[in-house]
């Protein structure tokens, strides 16, 4: 069989072309649905925050996360499908291991510092909820590794710099970020 | 010295081939997300599917989730080692150039 250089040089690049965009696929498809589904989730609950009255507040925020937890699930599951592994199951069990234990850790870290206001308490828990999708980010794709840390720095520009509207510029700036990253993600990455 | 492999260097197969041996060696890729990722139709994709079956590079695994047939594609230990020495040899010709 003879191939030519440039034949070679065509064939390589194609290798390189399908290789990258394999790993880009695969690492960005849990991404872009988790982005989508957390950041709808905080746009909803953080905005209502602002201006919904402090009655329904909890039960807003509970049903939002029954609906996103339902939505990430059964999508996830979904795309989950695409590719077949049989470690899937052991890796899964330590996510959910992880993410309860991470709970766990957040619920003592709050009861021992005891925030004054609503606005702590948030930010505690958005800085937890961010480690731990920095650690998955860091553990299986270092593709996506980056998004948490612009949140982040969202969310803390909202308690410093906006304290008067910390719960708008948390619904806005970090969920709607979060819903134009994931879509980002999805149709230009 | 690494040998070209005429099966594997049609481009569609040469595509295919180089999507699975990307995925961890245990993992299998659905057909419909392969055929997603590759640009190609069904019938095109099927057809370099049994090429590469054929002469044991890829494995082809057809099963039923919620009542529906799926078929999953994976490359073989075979497959990956015969991709690997294809690889090679296109480096060696360019560098031989």
């Amino acid at each position: 069989m003879n191939v030519s250089p440039t034949e070679a040089e065509e064939a390589l690049a194609a290798i390189q072309a399908i290789t990258q965009k394999t790993r880009q696929s695969i690492a960005s498809g849990g991404t872009y649905i988790t982005l989508i589904v957390t950041g709808l989730v905080w746009l909803i609950g953080f905005t209502c925050n602002q201006f919904a009255p402090k009655e329904i507040i909890g039960y807003i925020w509970g049903g939002l996360s029954i609906v996103g937890t339902l939505l990430g699930t059964i999508l996830g599951f979904r795309l989950g499908r695409r590719v077949h592994s049989p470690s899937t199951s052991v890796i899964g069990k330590r996510i959910i291991l992880f993410w309860v234990l991470l709970v766990i850790y957040g619920v003592i870290t709050i009861l021992i510092a005891r925030p004054t206001d609503g606005k702590q308490a948030t930010m505690l828990v958005v800085l937890f909820v961010m480690i731990g999708y920095l650690a998955m980010s860091l553990l299986f794709s270092f593709a996506s590794v980056w998004w948490p840390l612009p949140i982040t720095a969202l969310a803390l520009i909202s308690y410093f710099l906006l304290p008067g509207t910390f719960y708008l510029g948390m619904g806005i700036l970090c969920g709607g970020g979060m819903v134009a990253l994931g879509l980002y993600i999805r149709y230009r990455w | 010295m690494a040998e070209l492999n005429e099966t594997i260097h049609q481009p569609v197969r040469l595509r295919i081939m180089a999507a699975l041996v990307t995925l961890e060696p245990t993992d299998e890729v659905d057909f419909t997300y392969l055929r997603g990722l590759l640009e190609v139709t069904d019938g095109n994709l099927g057809a370099h599917l049994r090429k590469l079956e054929e002469a044991g590079y890829i494995s082809v695994n057809k099963v039923f989730v919620e009542r529906k047939p799926h078929t999953y594609v994976s490359a073989t230990p075979e497959g990956r080692r015969v991709f690997q020495e294809h690889v090679k040899a296109l480096e060696s010709i360019l560098k031989s150039k």
